[in-house]
Parts: structure tokens; C-alpha cells; sequence
């Protein structure tokens, strides 16, 4: 699995900042997961398993890996990704084009672990096609430095066939976040779900921009796409939500959260819903400011202070 | 002997009188009703009590034990054994039951005690303590975590506005065994009800109208004086001179 002692050194790296940030790193290690852990522009480790095949190769700056999961396919335990980087300077590419066959099922657990970096940049591309009848949940949780230096380009683009589901989780809540944009897109065909969410906790000078996308296709497509944010000190977030309803009863929902806390944050959301088949049917909801008083206030009539009460609410938004 | 005044309080919003001349006094170990008509004012007075933004006196004192806590915090006040239970509690995404009744874990609790509480007010520990206290929760399940956190709180004055609505009348014996909780535990209930059988409970009861206590006495007196003349009032909340004379 791993093939060089620099290697080896590389993974206990990772490990021990996966372990820091909360992770369980002895996946990596069971035969029986699938997993793949890039650190920089390397393959540190590589799993597969029956049903699933990974093709990984060094790209300049980073990796490109395919990941094909085969027809009629289903993976009990998650296949787990782990992105690294261990120097404090630099930039890494990972390329993902995941194929996951028709009635398949699998979930990925992807952790991006970029603690010790000072002036770093990491781009990100998903393609993803999800077969008819398959499932696939996709779960990226990212822990950056406190620096702040992060710069974080991360793009999803899927594609979900008849009757499949997809689930993407963007999690980037309990470090800095530097500068981030995020940008996920769905096209659903007939009866296809999809369900995007990103939750993030901006501080200091950091940086968000994000835009998740559904393309509601297929006749009785569905969708939701939803955002939470938490904005404090000067932080800067943009939110831009977007439903397209083009086939006979699709259905889109939108929503965006924003919390802010700081006299200097810049916050805004923009939702976009566009109809294009009378018979399309496209929501949203959105709310930005201050954590909600009644929940404050419930929370102080119990003992807490305004700051502990802020912090759990604040805890059960973004996790 | 512990003791909760209001002296001769007053809130005002514009020109409008919203709560006026309040003067009562709650001791140790006694369930007391506020009764009166929708709008009388009763979530107000225990608005004000809690210390609720925007519902601070305009003039007089809340005292507690003799202490002046009318310009205290919420916090500060719930520190001194002062708790709210809401109408209608407000949900979080996010929380579970567990995380919600420990306030993320300030509150130090058995795994025991949680269970215990949780089949108190009617929830199975089993099926409640890990969902989450947002909107998938009916308005009468989420009623009773209500109940569960402030019985967890141990409070010296609860204040109880409407614990009984949202919960299916079949259920209000567990109201009554909240209610007997708190005092037995040394508390202090002041229950805001339209529900006869809760009201019952006290001992003593104000009656409000329009702001103002109209009468206090005997509960038994305040809730026949309430069904014989307030059910039927042809001037809610606009006393006539009589009644003001009581």
C-alpha cells in the first residue's frame, strides 16, 4: 500500500493531522475499504475492492484519479478519500471523474487536510455520473490552517440518470477558510434527486463565494440546494442559489442561511429560480443576519450568557 | 423565605399601557395562575419578569429576595433560579434533545437523569434523546422537551406560559406532575393558563385584564369570578368601572 519510506513518513503526517482535525485514520489502513489518499502530487495509499475500480495518475501539480464504481453495485462502508498537503508552500490539482454504475449504491467520505500550509492552493474538479437507478453520497469535509493562506477552488459537476440520487455534503467549519469558491452543479434527468448542501464558518478577513446549481431536466426531477453559512469579524460571503425547471413537474428548492456576527461582515445571497415548463415548480428561502433572538433569548432564560447561547446555536447550524 | 415582587410596575410601549400598576408578590414553594383574556397581558408580565428584551419596565421593581434584579440580564436573572418555559418554543437546527436539555453539555447530567426526565414528560428516551429540536418535531413533542429542559434546570421560579397548549388533553396529568415537580423540588410555579383544570393546581391567582390586575386571591374565587364574568365579557379587556372597583 505504501511503497517508499518518504512515502510512509508522508502518510503518518497525514494521519496525525486527519487524527487532529478528528478523523479516524485507521480506514486507510482496513483492506477491506476502499480508499485513496493523495498528499500533494502523489498516491500514498490506494484500496479497492470488488465492484470498485481506481485509476489514479500524477498530473503536474496533483493527481487525476477515476473512479468507476461497476453496474448493480452495492458498497456497505464508505469509500474514503484523503487529500493532503504537508508542505507549507505550493498548489495541488485533483482531477475526480467518478462513474458509479446503474443501481449501484455508495457513499464517499473525502476529507481534505491542509493543516500546516501558509501560501497554498487547492483545485478541485469533480465530474461525476451517476448511472439509472443508482445512489451516491458524497461527503467532503476540508480542515485548512489557521493561517488564513488557503485558497480553495472547488467545482462539482454531476450528472444524475433516471430514477438516481444525489447527496454532496461541503463541510468547512472548523478552521479558517482563506479564500473559497465553491461551485457545485446538478443536471437531473426523469425522477432524479439531488440534494446539495455546503455549511461554512467564515472568520477574520476570509473569504466565500459560492454557487450551487440545480438543472431540473427530467420530468418529476427534484432538487434542493442549501447553504449555511456563519460570518464573523470582516469576513466576506457570497451566495448565489440557482433552480432551472425544465421538465413536466420538477421540483427545485433553495435555501440559504447566513448568520453574521461582527460589525464588519459583508454578507449577501442572490437566489436565481427559473421556470421554463408551466408545469415546473421552483421554491427558496433565504434569511441573513444576527443568530435569531427568540432562540437567544430561550437559551439566556436557561443561564446561558449571549456568547454561549450564540455558540451553540451556532454549533447546531454548522455542526 | 424566598420572595418575587413586582412593585407597582408599569410598561409602556408609545402611548399605550401594556402592563400597569402591577404589584404582586410570589413566595417560595407556591403555584400561583395568571389568568385573563387573549391580550390581557399575561405573557407580557412574564415577558417582563424574565427580562425579555423589549418588555423592560418602563417604571417600578422586580425584586428578588430583596434584591433589585429589574435592570438584570436574562442570564443574570435565569442565574438566580429564574426560568421561562414559552407558548410556543422556538426550534434549532442542529440540536439534538440530549444536546438541547445540557445546553451542549453545561448542564452536567446522568445519562440516568435524562432518561428519567424524558419519560416524565411523556418521550421515550430511546426514540427522542438523539433527534433534533427543529421543525420535525410536532408542536406538542417540542412542548415537552420544553418541559424536560426546565425541570433539568431545577429552577427556584418557573414561569409556565401556557404549558398546556399544543399538548392533547389526554396528557395533562403530565402538566400537573411538572407542575407538582417544581415545587416539590423547592420551586416556585407561576402558570399562565386558560385551561381550568391547571389553574386549579394554584393556590393563588391573579386575574388580569387590559394590563391591569383586576383582582388576586384564592384561586378558587379568581377562577369562578374568570368563568362567570370574563368568559362572557362584552368588553374584553376594556374593564368597566364596576369591575375596576372590585
Amino acid at each position: 500500500m505504501i511503497s517508499t519510506i518518504d512515502q510512509r513518513k508522508e502518510f503518518e503526517l497525514l494521519k496525525r493531522a486527519y487524527e487532529k482535525a478528528g478523523g479516524d485514520a485507521s480506514k486507510f489502513l482496513n483492506k477491506r475499504v476502499a480508499s485513496l489518499i493523495i498528499s500533494g502530487d502523489k498516491v500514498i495509499g490506494l484500496n479497492g475492492l470488488t465492484g470498485i475500480q481506481i485509476f489514479p495518475q500524477q498530473i503536474q501539480d496533483g493527481v487525476r484519479a477515476r473512479i468507476v464504481v461497476e453496474k448493480n453495485t452495492i458498497i456497505q462502508t464508505p469509500i474514503h478519500i484523503c487529500t493532503g498537503f504537508v508542505e507549507k508552500r505550493g498548489l495541488q490539482k485533483v482531477i475526480f471523474e467518478i462513474e458509479i454504475g446503474d443501481n449501484s449504491q455508495v457513499r464517499f467520505v473525502a476529507h481534505c487536510t491542509f493543516p500546516w500550509v501558509e501560501e497554498f492552493t487547492h483545485s478541485a474538479l469533480a465530474l461525476v455520473h451517476i448511472g439509472k437507478n443508482a445512489k451516491m453520497y458524497y461527503s467532503d469535509e476540508h480542515y485548512h490552517s489557521d493561517t488564513g493562506s488557503v485558497i480553495l477552488n472547488t467545482t462539482t459537476k454531476a450528472v444524475v440518470e433516471e430514477n438516481g440520487l444525489f447527496v454532496n455534503n461541503f463541510v468547512l467549519t472548523k478552521t479558517r477558510v482563506g479564500k473559497l469558491h465553491l461551485d457545485a452543479s446538478v443536471e437531473l434527468r426523469e425522477n432524479a434527486i439531488a440534494e446539495l448542501s455546503a455549511k461554512v464558518k467564515a472568520s477574520k478577513l476570509d473569504q466565500v463565494l459560492i454557487r450551487e446549481k440545480l438543472d431540473l431536466i427530467g420530468n418529476r426531477a427534484s432538487g434542493i440546494a442549501k447553504t449555511t453559512v456563519v460570518a464573523l469579524d470582516q469576513s466576506k460571503v457570497r451566495v448565489v442559489n440557482e433552480a432551472y425547471g425544465v421538465g413536466d413537474y420538477s421540483k427545485g428548492h433553495i435555501k440559504c442561511e447566513e448568520i453574521t456576527k461582527g460589525e464588519a461582515v459583508d454578507v449577501s445571497t442572490v437566489p436565481v429560480l427559473k421556470v421554463m415548463n408551466e408545469l415546473a415548480e421552483l421554491t427558496h428561502e433565504a434569511s441573513i443576519g444576527r443568530v435569531n433572538a427568540n432562540q437567544l433569548q430561550t437559551l439566556m432564560a436557561k443561564g446561558l450568557t449571549e456568547e454561549e447561547a450564540t455558540e451553540l446555536i451556532i454549533k447546531g447550524l454548522i455542526g | 423565605m424566598w420572595l418575587l415582587l413586582l412593585d407597582n410596575v408599569n410598561l409602556v410601549r408609545g402611548n399605550k399601557y401594556i402592563l400597569k400598576d402591577i404589584n404582586a408578590v410570589f413566595e417560595t414553594g407556591k403555584i400561583y395562575a395568571i389568568l385573563g383574556t387573549n391580550g390581557a397581558g399575561k405573557s407580557s408580565l412574564a415577558y417582563l419578569i424574565m427580562g425579555i428584551n423589549g418588555y423592560e419596565p418602563s417604571s417600578g421593581r422586580i425584586l428578588l429576595d430583596g434584591e433589585d434584579i429589574t435592570n438584570l440580564s436574562i442570564t443574570d436573572r435565569a442565574k438566580k433560579g429564574l426560568t421561562l418555559l414559552w407558548q410556543e418554543p422556538v426550534r434549532f437546527q442542529g440540536l439534538t434533545v440530549e444536546q438541547y436539555l445540557t445546553l451542549g453539555g453545561k448542564i452536567k447530567v446522568s445519562n440516568h437523569q435524562i432518561e428519567f426526565i424524558l419519560n416524565f414528560v411523556g418521550l421515550s428516551p430511546n426514540l427522542y434523546r438523539h433527534r433534533m429540536v427543529d421543525g420535525l418535531l410536532s408542536g406538542g413533542e417540542r412542548k415537552r422537551v420544553e418541559l424536560a429542559s426546565i425541570l433539568l434546570l431545577n429552577p427556584r421560579y418557573a414561569i409556565l406560559d401556557e404549558p398546556d397548549s399544543g399538548i392533547d388533553i389526554m396528557s395533562l396529568s403530565m402538566i400537573e406532575n411538572v407542575i407538582d415537580y417544581i415545587v416539590k423540588h423547592g420551586g416556585t410555579v407561576i402558570v399562565i393558563t386558560h385551561r381550568e383544570e391547571i389553574a386549579k393546581l394554584s393556590q393563588e391567582a391573579y386575574l388580569l385584564c387590559n394590563g391591569s390586575i383586576l383582582t388576586q386571591g384564592s384561586s378558587d374565587r379568581i377562577i369562578k369570578y374568570y368563568k362567570d364574568r370574563c368568559d362572557e365579557c362584552s368588553h374584553v379587556n376594556l374593564p368597566s368601572l364596576e369591575e375596576m372597583r372590585i
